[in-house]
C-alpha cells in the first residue's frame, strides 16, 4: 500500500484528508506542524505529500524545498495546500519545488483524483 | 529742551565775517536784520576755527583783502564744507585761486540789496540742495528696504519648511533693519513652542532668562482675558541661539533699548510673536517695514502648516490602505481553513460512507453544502476587490474577440438556465473586431451578469446577450449612469445582457454597482450571490477603460450593458 503523508496544523483537515484517503486504499500518516512533518518525511519516505503552506515554525514552503534539493527524497510527489493569502502568494510566485497547488476550500474526491495520478 | 534751542538755531541764519577792517563789520552787522540773521565779525585765526567747528555757520564772508588770512581758506572750506562761503574781493580783479573754495563774490562797491540778494539766493540754493541730497538718501533707504522684502518675500514662497520661514523673516528683518537682537516665539512646531534668539552679541544666561520670561508675557499678553490656546512657560520653551559675534557679550539692561513687537499671525491663527531690539530708537518707516514682513509670513506659513497636515494625513491613508488589505488577507486566510474542514466533513457524509443518508438530512446537508460554497464564494469576490483596488490584480491583455467569450459564457450557463426552464439566445454582431482584453475577466464579468439574469428571471422567459459596434456618439446611457460615466470619443464594443425578470427600482438603481448593495434589498437575498460581483465587474470594466450600466423596469426586466473601447490590436502594436 502506498505511504501518504500530510501535514497540515489543522487537525480537522488532516482528519478529514485521512478518511478519504484511507478509504481509497492508501496509508496515511499525518504531522501537525512542519518539524514533525519533516522528520516524519525522513523516517517513512513516504510515496506522495500533502503539505499545507502556512505552519508555525518551519512552513510547507521551506519543507518542499528541503525535500526537493535533498536527492534521497527528490522525487517524492509534493501536493502544496494554500489558502490564497497574499504572503502565500508571494511565495507561490518564489520557487517552491511543489507538484501541484490545492487550494481552501479543496473537494475531497479532487484531491483523492489528484494523489492518484502521482501513485498509479 | 534740545529742541527748543535747535528751534531758535535753525530760525536764525548764521553769518560769519572774517575781516580785520571794523567798518567792514559794522557795514555788514548793519544791511542784515538782527531778527533773522545771527552775525559774528573776528579776524583771530584759532577763534575762527573754534567758532566753526563748535557752531558752523550758515554763511562765512571772507575779507580777501586781508593779507595774513590768505592761507586759511582750504581749511575753512574743509571744516565748514557745508556753509556758504562768499569772498568780499577788491572790484578790480579776482584771484584765479580763490574760486576752488568760493559759492559767490562780493566787492567793496557793490549796494546793500546787492549784497543781500547774493548772500540769500546762495542760501535757497543750499537748503534746496540739502532737500534734494535728504530725499535722495530717502529714496535710496525705501529702495534698499523694498530689496531686502523683495528678497524675503521671494525666500517665502520658495519653501514649505516652516523652520526656514521663521528663519528667512528675521534674515529678512535683520536686513531691513540691522537691529542687535530679536526675540521670535515659533508655536509653530506643535507643542514644542521654540524662542529663537537670534543676535550680534552673546547672550549672558540672566538675560536669556529675562528674554523667555519676557517672550511668556507678551505671549500671554495677545489674548486679552481670554486664556491662550497654547499654555507656554519658561520652562518648556525650547531655546535656540543664533549669535553673530560670540566672542563680545551683552552686558546693559535690556530696557535702555528701543522696541517693536508684532504677532505672526492669519485670520485667527496664530503662529507666534516676534520682538526686536535696538540701541537706537526705531523709525516709523521701521515700524512699517517690521510689520508687513511680520505678516507676510504669515501665509507661507499657513501654507507650510496645511502641507505638513496633508503630509501626515497621507501617510495616515497609506498605513490604513495597507491595513486593509492585510487584513483582507489574513481574514481570508483565516475563513477559508475552518471553511474547508466544515466543507469536507460535509463532503464525507454526502458521500455516504458514514452511514445512510435520509431524504430530510440530504436535504439540510445541501443547505449547508450551499451557504459554504457561497461563503468561499464571498471570500473569493472580497480578495479580488482588494486586489483591484490595491492596483494588485494581474491583468493579462491579449487580442480577444468578445464573441467568443459570449459563446464561452453561454455554453457555460445553458444548463443552469435550462434547469431553471430559462433559455439564453445570443445576438451577435459576427463582423466585430478583435480587441485588446483580459478575457478570463471578460468571462468573469459576462458570467456574472449572465448569473444574475438566471437568478432574477421566472421561468419560461428569455435571456438575450447582444453584441455590437458602435461610435460613442451613438451610446446612450440613461439618467442614472450618464454623470458618472464619461467615454472618450470613438468606437466602442457594446455588450447588453437582457433578462425579462423582477427588475430594479429606480432608487436602487444607482447603488445596483455598490458593494454588498444585494444585502440591502431583502427580496434578491433570497436569490443568493455576493452582492460583490457586479462592483468588481465595474472595476474590471473600468481596468480596460470601459464601463457598465444598467437600464431596468420594476417587474419588467433589466438590461445591463458595458462597453470596451474597440482599439483595434493593430493600431495599438
Amino acid at each position: 500500500m502506498k505511504k501518504i503523508l500530510i501535514v497540515d496544523d489543522e487537525q480537522d483537515i488532516v482528519e478529514s484528508l485521512k478518511f478519504v484517503l484511507e478509504a481509497a486504499d492508501f496509508t496515511c500518516y499525518c504531522a501537525y506542524n512542519g518539524e514533525d512533518g519533516l522528520r516524519l518525511a525522513k523516517e517513512i519516505i513516504p510515496d506522495l505529500i500533502i503539505l499545507d503552506v502556512m505552519m508555525p515554525k518551519i512552513n510547507g514552503y521551506k519543507i518542499s524545498r528541503l525535500l526537493k534539493y535533498d536527492a534521497k527524497y527528490k522525487n517524492i510527489p509534493i501536493l502544496m495546500v494554500t489558502a490564497r493569502s497574499q504572503e502565500e502568494d508571494k511565495i507561490i510566485g518564489e520557487e517552491t519545488g511543489a507538484d501541484e497547488y490545492i487550494t481552501k476550500p479543496f473537494e475531497l474526491d479532487e484531491v483523492v483524483k489528484k494523489v492518484e495520478k502521482y501513485l498509479k | 529742551m534740545n529742541t527748543c534751542k535747535s528751534d531758535k538755531i535753525i530760525n536764525m541764519i548764521k553769518i560769519l565775517v572774517i575781516s580785520d577792517r571794523k567798518d567792514k563789520c559794522e557795514y555788514f552787522s548793519t544791511i542784515f536784520n538782527k531778527n533773522t540773521y545771527e552775525l559774528s565779525c573776528m579776524s583771530d585765526e584759532n577763534l575762527i576755527y573754534d567758532l566753526i567747528s563748535g557752531d558752523t555757520p550758515d554763511v562765512i564772508i571772507i575779507d580777501a583783502q586781508i593779507n595774513s588770512l590768505k592761507n586759511i581758506n582750504k581749511k575753512i572750506k574743509s571744516i565748514a564744507n557745508n556753509s556758504i562761503i562768499i569772498f568780499l574781493v577788491p572790484s578790480s580783479n579776482i584771484d584765479k585761486e580763490l574760486i576752488k573754495y568760493a559759492n559767490a563774490f562780493l566787492t567793496d562797491d557793490m549796494s546793500d540789496d546787492f549784497v543781500i540778494s547774493t548772500v540769500n539766493v546762495n542760501l535757497r540754493m543750499k537748503n534746496s540742495l540739502e532737500m534734494l541730497s535728504n530725499s535722495n538718501k530717502d529714496l535710496a533707504d525705501s529702495l534698499y528696504r523694498l530689496n531686502a522684502l523683495y528678497s524675503t518675500s521671494s525666500q517665502f514662497s520658495g519653501t514649505l519648511d516652516k523652520a526656514k520661514l521663521i528663519q528667512y523673516m528675521i534674515e529678512g528683518m535683520d536686513r531691513a533693519l540691522s537691529f542687535s537682537l530679536t526675540c521670535t516665539l515659533s508655536l509653530c512646531t506643535a507643542e514644542e513652542p521654540v524662542l529663537i534668539l537670534n543676535s550680534l552679541y552673546e547672550l549672558s544666561d540672566e538675560l536669556i532668562e529675562a528674554l523667555k520670561l519676557r517672550t511668556v508675557l507678551n505671549y500671554n499678553s495677545l489674548f486679552e482675558r481670554e486664556e491662550a490656546p497654547i499654555q507656554i512657560n519658561t520652562d518648556t520653551l525650547k531655546v535656540i541661539k543664533q549669535i553673530k559675534y560670540p566672542a563680545s557679550r551683552f552686558t546693559f539692561n535690556l530696557f535702555r533699548f528701543d522696541n517693536m513687537f508684532a504677532r505672526i499671525s492669519l485670520g485667527d491663527n496664530l503662529f507666534g510673536c516676534v520682538e526686536i531690539f535696538k540701541e537706537a530708537p526705531f523709525s516709523p518707516d521701521d515700524a512699517t517695514c517690521f510689520q508687513t514682513i511680520a505678516q507676510q509670513v504669515s501665509l507661507p506659513l499657513k501654507s507650510a502648516i496645511l502641507y505638513q497636515e496633508i503630509i501626515e494625513a497621507n501617510t495616515k491613508l497609506a498605513k490604513l490602505e495597507r491595513l486593509k488589505s492585510e487584513f483582507i488577507s489574513i481574514v481570508s486566510h483565516e475563513l477559508r481553513t475552518p471553511l474547508t474542514s466544515i466543507k469536507n466533513s460535509l463532503d464525507i457524509l454526502m458521500s455516504g460512507r458514514c452511514g445512510e443518508i435520509t431524504e430530510s438530512s440530504e436535504k439540510f446537508l445541501s443547505m449547508a453544502m450551499r451557504n459554504v460554497q457561497r461563503l468561499s464564494g464571498i471570500i473569493n469576490d472580497l480578495l479580488d476587490l482588494s486586489k483591484i483596488e490595491a492596483g494588485k490584480m494581474d491583468f493579462n491583455f491579449a487580442p480577444t474577440n468578445i464573441n467568443t467569450v459570449i459563446d464561452y459564457v453561454k455554453t457555460a450557463l445553458s444548463e443552469v438556465a435550462k434547469s431553471k426552464g430559462l433559455s439564453i439566445i445570443t445576438e451577435q454582431d459576427n463582423s466585430l473586431p478583435d480587441i485588446t482584453a483580459d478575457a478570463q475577466r471578460l468571462e468573469q464579468v459576462l458570467t456574472n451578469l449572465v448569473s444574475n439574469a438566471i437568478k432574477f428571471t421566472p421561468e419560461n422567459k428569455t435571456i438575450t446577450i447582444s453584441s455590437n459596434l458602435v461610435n460613442s456618439k451613438d451610446i446612450h446611457i440613461n439618467e442614472y449612469f450618464k454623470d458618472s460615466i464619461k467615454l472618450a470619443p470613438g468606437d466602442y464594443i457594446l455588450v447588453c445582457v437582457k433578462d425579462e425578470g423582477i427588475g430594479i427600482a429606480p432608487k436602487d438603481l444607482l447603488h445596483a454597482f455598490d458593494k454588498f448593495a444585494q444585502i440591502e434589498n431583502s427580496l434578491s437575498r433570497k436569490a443568493g450571490g455576493t452582492g460583490l460581483g457586479l462592483p468588481i465587474a465595474k472595476q474590471l470594466l473600468e481596468a480596460h477603460h470601459g464601463a457598465i450600466w444598467c437600464d431596468s423596469e420594476l417587474n419588467k426586466g433589466s438590461k445591463f450593458c458595458f462597453v470596451i473601447p474597440a482599439v483595434r490590436v493593430e493600431q495599438l502594436v
